[in-house]
Parts: structure tokens; sequence; C-alpha cells
């Protein structure tokens, strides 16, 4: 399904990612760990197509297409979905009138026909009660003056209204109190099916206690140095990253 | 007109073929006369006078408009179907090129104490109704654009309200500008007063059948009772070819509340004066403002707030889109004298710059004489933020709608202080329309 190999890329004169590969299987979950300033969210606004970042080398393949020739929003016409680290602040974009605006944009994209606003609500209403989230904050502007918990759950959100194919999640349980990060995981796993992949970026072992990999990545100084199954974020729970990076030295 | 104006503008105050209005009214004839004589001493404004500094008329001047002659008869309600705001219920007026035009109104039941009427009309069947408001507020002396104006007067609004009359409905002023076979200047006058305790709502909307070149030459005259409440929102959306100058004098006493929305979205060349005074303590004075400027379009506002009595407030908030080669001046100045202690002021102007060609001259002033006061002001010129734009499109939108998304986002603010629902759909819609073909580069 996703296919990166050798992936380097450059934020000015700096080389953040250096040769990455990765491998994700339809249906398949995968997590990435690693130290800040890794490469992580880089690696995911690269995948999405965020301007700013210069791929110097590799190659990622989504479905059989070149994703880098893209823009962003081909890419999220094919079902490609970030959730964002930082959700940005929309004052003035009224929530709803933009999430209208995002399901409509890809169904048309696909050749669906765009919902009227009935259907539109309904929906709407019934992916909300997924999230427990209160039906206010659709008559709010985009994310703005949201808690940083409700931004989180807004992307999810977002991510279950717009089903996507391959969903990358940037660290969406920091911040999370201990219910939220149960709602939002129960959200991700009823979103789990056999054609949906998901790339999901985090720092703590406890979201992949509700959200079970099949792989577990550790990210590096811009490149993929280990990969195992679930039991590899536990061993870093435990040890930290310092061996991890000392076996990719040597390695 | 006996002797022209030696100054450029002579065409605009031409000689009318049935004579001028009111014509032997000696308070009138003084006033025109002296009016005249300001548009001679004053010549053609140029860029070293401050209030012209940014801003050329040599454009203006070009045009060589002449002064409209017969009142527009032809027209039927079905011509301008597609001008009304379909659920936007009013008393409507309806003048076109500067001529209120009684077969296109539709004024319906008014309430006790309230006069709604015709300049022209009101100077044959009652002068003395106006003899004390016309200049009352604007005041003897006037710039250029009022002079004109004045000397030539012929025809407006007039709202009247007695001491504590109630209007609930708002009336809706719908100035229709339709080109003549050469370029015409027409030069409406309202005059609007409210007794103390008296509340309306008036929508000024100035629009335009086609791309017709025209000159519109307002000029606004509102006092404000004490306690007095007026809602007023003005809506420009006029042909691309469009010349317009508004002069907006509001004079405003003791506790009166004045809330006013700019929407100035229409014209080739648009300036607009608005001048407030305040005579009585505790008033609040809102003007809001939200203006596009695309294209060889220039938009220039200039804002004169005097806190001449204490304890009063005004709040200055003007937003700006502009594209292609769009220039807009935003000149705004609030004076606070030495006894106005206790006002709070606060402006503040907005700019979001869709293309590098694009043009702004923001100026916000205060000139203090108070020591105890609250006062601020604030300019931004922007682009869009890459970020917001890359969160749109990462949801499949695109890059076009993303940007119009966000460009009504920014303007939100100020159309949400529009009157209704009917008009805030009304202006957004027009707002997208006109983004939708702005070039961005
Ligand atoms: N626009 C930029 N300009 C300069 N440096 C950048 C830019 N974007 C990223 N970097 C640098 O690239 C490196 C990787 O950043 P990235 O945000 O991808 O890390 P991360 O793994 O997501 O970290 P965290 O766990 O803290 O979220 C960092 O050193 C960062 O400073
Ligand atoms: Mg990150």
């Amino acid at each position: 399904m996703l296919s990166v190999k050798g992936l380097r890329a450059n934020v000015g004169e700096n080389e953040i990612l250096k040769g990455l590969d990765l491998e994700v299987g339809p249906g398949e979950i995968h997590a990435i760990m690693g130290p800040n300033g890794s490469g992580k969210s880089t690696f995911s606004h690269v995948l999405s197509g965020r301007e700013g970042y210069e791929v110097t080398a590799g190659s990622v393949t989504f479905e059989g297409r070149n994703l880098l020739e893209l823009e962003p929003e081909e890419r999220a016409h094919l079902g490609v979905f970030l959730a964002f680290q930082y959700p940005v602040e929309l004052p003035g974009v009224n929530n709803t009138y933009f999430l209208k605006a995002a399901l409509n944009s890809i169904r048309k994209a696909r050749g669906e026909s765009e919902l009227d606003a009935v259907s539109f609500l309904r929906l709407i209403k019934e992916k909300l009660k997924i999230l427990h989230l209160d039906d206010s904050l659709l008559k709010r502007a985009v994310n703005a003056g949201f808690s940083g918990g409700e931004k989180k759950r807004n992307e999810i959100f977002q991510m279950a209204l717009l089903e996507p194919k391959l969903a990358i999640l940037d660290e969406t349980d920091s911040g999370l109190d201990i219910d939220a990060l149960r709602v939002v995981a129960d959200g991700v796993n009823a979103l789990r099916s056999p054609e949906r992949s998901m790339i999901v970026v985090t720092h703590y072992q406890r979201l992949l206690d509700y959200i079970e990999p099949d792989r577990v990545h550790v990210l590096a100084k811009g490149r993929i140095i280990r990969s195992g199954g679930k039991e590899l974020a536990l061993e870093l729970e435990e040890k930290g990253y310092g061996w991890v990076l000392e076996q990719g030295q040597a390695a | 007109m006996n002797g022209a104006a030696p100054t450029g503008f002579e065409t605009w105050l031409a000689a009318r073929a049935d004579g001028e209005v009111g014509a032997g009214l000696d308070w009138l004839e003084v006033q025109r006369r002296n009016a005249l004589q300001q548009v001679r001493d004053q010549g053609v404004p140029g860029t070293k006078q401050e209030a012209w500094r940014y801003t050329s008329v040599k454009r203006l001047l070009e045009q060589g408009f002449a002064r409209v002659e017969d009142a527009v008869t032809a027209l039927q309600i079905d011509d301008i179907e597609e001008l009304l705001i379909p659920d936007l219920d009013s008393h409507r007026v309806v003048m076109v090129n500067g001529r209120y035009t009684p077969s296109l109104s539709l004024l319906g039941d008014l309430p006790k104490g309230v006069r709604v009427t015709g300049l022209r009309a009101l100077l044959a069947s009652d002068p003395d109704a106006l003899r004390e408001r016309l200049n009352g507020v604007a005041g003897e002396s006037q710039p250029l654009f009022a002079a004109l104006n004045t000397a030539g007067l012929d025809d407006g609004l007039v709202i009247l309200m007695d001491r504590g009359a109630i209007l609930e409905r708002p009336i809706e002023l719908i100035h229709l500008s339709v080109g003549m076979d050469e370029p015409r200047v027409a030069q409406p006058r309202h005059v609007v007063s409210l007794a103390d305790g008296a509340q309306a709502t008036l929508i000024e909307r100035y629009v335009s059948l086609g791309e017709s070149l025209y000159c519109t030459n307002s000029m606004l005259e509102l006092s404000l009772g004490r306690d007095a409440v007026l809602k007023h929102d003005r809506i420009q959306v006029e042909s691309p070819n469009a010349f317009h100058i508004t002069g907006l004098y509001l004079s405003q006493d003791a506790g009166s509340r004045y809330v006013g929305v700019n929407i100035g979205l229409g014209a080739a060349w648009a300036r607009t004066d608005l001048v407030t005074r305040f005579s009585g303590e505790h008033a609040e004075c809102d003007l809001q403002g939200l203006y596009l400027a695309g294209d060889r379009q220039l938009m220039d506002y200039h804002i004169d707030v005097d806190h001449a009595v204490p304890a009063c407030s005004s709040r200055e908030t003007f937003k700006g889109i502009l594209y292609g080669k769009g220039r807009a001046v935003f000149d705004g100045r609030v004076v606070v004298a030495k006894d106005a202690q206790k006002t709070d002021a606060a402006m503040s102007n907005k700019n979001l710059m869709l293309s590098e060609n694009a043009e702004v001259d923001t100026k916000p002033q205060l000139e203090i004489n108070a020591d105890d006061v609250k006062c601020s002001h604030g300019t931004t010129v922007g682009q869009i933020e890459p970020e917001k734009l890359f969160y749109l499109r990462s949801r499949g939108i695109s890059a076009p709608l993303a940007r119009r998304m966000l460009c009504l986002g920014f303007a939100e603010e100020i159309i949400d202080a529009l009157y209704s629902d009917a008009l805030r759909e009304a202006v957004s819609e027009e707002v997208g329309r006109r983004l939708e073909t702005a070039p961005l580069t």
C-alpha cells in the first residue's frame, strides 16, 4: 500500500530525513517512535505534501502512485490523511462549513455525488457520538480557542468523517487526559479495517496498549534504525532510546 | 448655476434645464453660493494636501463627468428584481442616478413620528424641516467633494424621527446607477435625524446595472439625539468602472449609539470620508469596514473621530483584502480633546495581501490631549499563512477554495456585524464571487 524507499529530505540546508525506508501493507498499523527532533513530523509532512521540504532522493509510492508529485489535496483525494501534531486554528472559518467542504471536495474528486445538507448533518452527528464530542464545536471556528484535547479529538473526528485509506497520526495522544486517550483510541479502532492502514507516531507505550500495532519502528536521526513487533515498544519504554541508538550506530 | 467652477469640476455643476431644486429659498441659495465659493477656492486637490497624499483625482477628472439631467423613468420593478435581497424585510427606498424614484420604492406603513421622504419633495412641501438640518452636521466649511455636493444639491433621502420613535424594520436605501450615453455624476444628499431616544436601522446599498461608467458623490448628514440608536450598514457593490465618493458626517449627543458597517466591494475608484463628532458624554461610535481592492481598483478611507467631550467610546475596525494590482488607503485619525477624560478609543486596520503587486497605505493616528484615557491603535499587513492553507488542502480542499475560505474567515468578523442573516449571506456570496476570479499574483 505505502512504500517508502531511501527517502532523503532537506529543510533549507539541513538534511532531516537521511534514507528512510518503510513498507506498510493494507490494513496494517505501524507505530513510529523516536527521540524529539528525529524527523517524525517531517516524515508525516513529506507524506502529506507540505511545502518547505526538498526531497533529494528516494521514492514514496502509494497504491502504485508516486505521491511526491501530487499536490496535498490530490493526496487527500487518494485517501491520505494527516492528524496534525499541532492542529491549526482557523479563526472565522466555520467548522461545519469546513468539514462539508472537505468531504464534498473528496467525494467530487472521486466521482461521487456531493452530500446535501441533511445527509451531511446526519453523518456528522453519527461521527460526533463516536468521539464523544459536543456538537457545539460544529458552530465554532475550526480549532479556534479549542483546548489541546479538543483539537486532537477534532483531528480524529475529521478522520472518521473523511474515512482515509492511509491515516498518519502524529502524536495524537500527546496532551490527552486518560479518558480522552481512551475515546481517541476507540475512535481509531472503530476505523480499523482490512483496507485502512495507519502510521501512528507516538512517544508513549500507553497508546499502543489501546491501538495494537502490527509493527513498531524506531526513527532516529532521519532513519528507521530498528523495527520489531509490539514488544519493541515495551522494551523502549523500559530501557529508553539509548540502547537502540548504540546498536544503530554499531550496525 | 451662475459662473462655472474653474477647477475641472465645472461640468459637475452645469445648470439644469429645469432649474435648481428649492430655487427661491433664500437660506438654501446662500448655502449653495457659499459651497460654490469653496469649490472654487479649493481647486483640484493635489498630493501635497494631507487628505490626498496617497490618492490622485486625476483619473476621476479625466472622465469628464457631466451632471445627471433627467430622472430615469423607464425602469420597472422587474428590472431591479435581481438587485433585491429576497429575505430582507424593509421599508424600501429606491433612488436612480441620484433621484428618489417612488415607483420603485415600497415604503409601507411607517410608525408614528417617523418621516421618510425625498429631499426634493420635502424642499417643496416643508422646507423649514430642512433649514437647520442641511449642513447642520457637516458645517459651513466643507472639503471639496462635500462642497460640490452642497453646491449641486438635488435630491436624496430624508429620515426624520421624533423623540422616542422606534422603527422595527430597517429602512433600505437602494441607490441604483444606470449608465447613460455619456459619463454622468449624481450627487445624492441624505439627511438622517434621530431625536432623543429614537431608534432605527438604515441599510444603504449602492448598486448598478451592468458595467457602466459613472460617478456617485454621495453625502450624508446624520445626527443622533440623546440616547438615540442608529444601526447603519452601507454596502457598495458597483460597476467595476464606477467612481464612488462618500462623505458621511455624524454628530452624536450624550448616550447615543452608532454602529456602522461599511462594505466596499465595487467601483474602480472609491473614496470614503467618515467624520464623527461627539457632543455629549457616554456616546458610543462603532465604525467597521471591509474592503476588497483588485486590479485597477482603489479603495480610499479617511476616518476622523473627534472626541470633543469626555467619556465617549469609539471603535474603528477596518479590514481589507487586496489582490491583483489593487490599492487601498486607510487614513484614520482620532483626536481626543484636552477635557475629554475617560475617552475609550481603539482603532485597527488589518490587510490581507493576496498578491505582490497590491499596495496599501495605512496610517492610523491618535492625537491625545487628555491624560486619563484608554486609546490604542494597530495595523497589520500580511499574507495568507502557509500553515493554514496546507491544513485545508491536506483535507482535500483545492488551493483556490482554501484561499477563498481563509479570506472569508478573515472578513467574517466584519460581515458578522451586518444587520441580518440575509444581508450577511448576500455579502459573503458577493465577496466569494469576487475572490473566485481574483488573480493571485
Ligand atoms: N521548518 C524547519 N526549519 C528548520 N528546521 C526544521 C524545520 N522543520 C523541522 N526542522 C528540524 O528538523 C528536525 C526534525 O524535526 P521534526 O519536527 O520532524 O521532529 P520530530 O521527530 O517530530 O520531533 P518531536 O518528537 O519533538 O515532535 C528538528 O531538528 C527540527 O528542528
Ligand atoms: Mg513531531
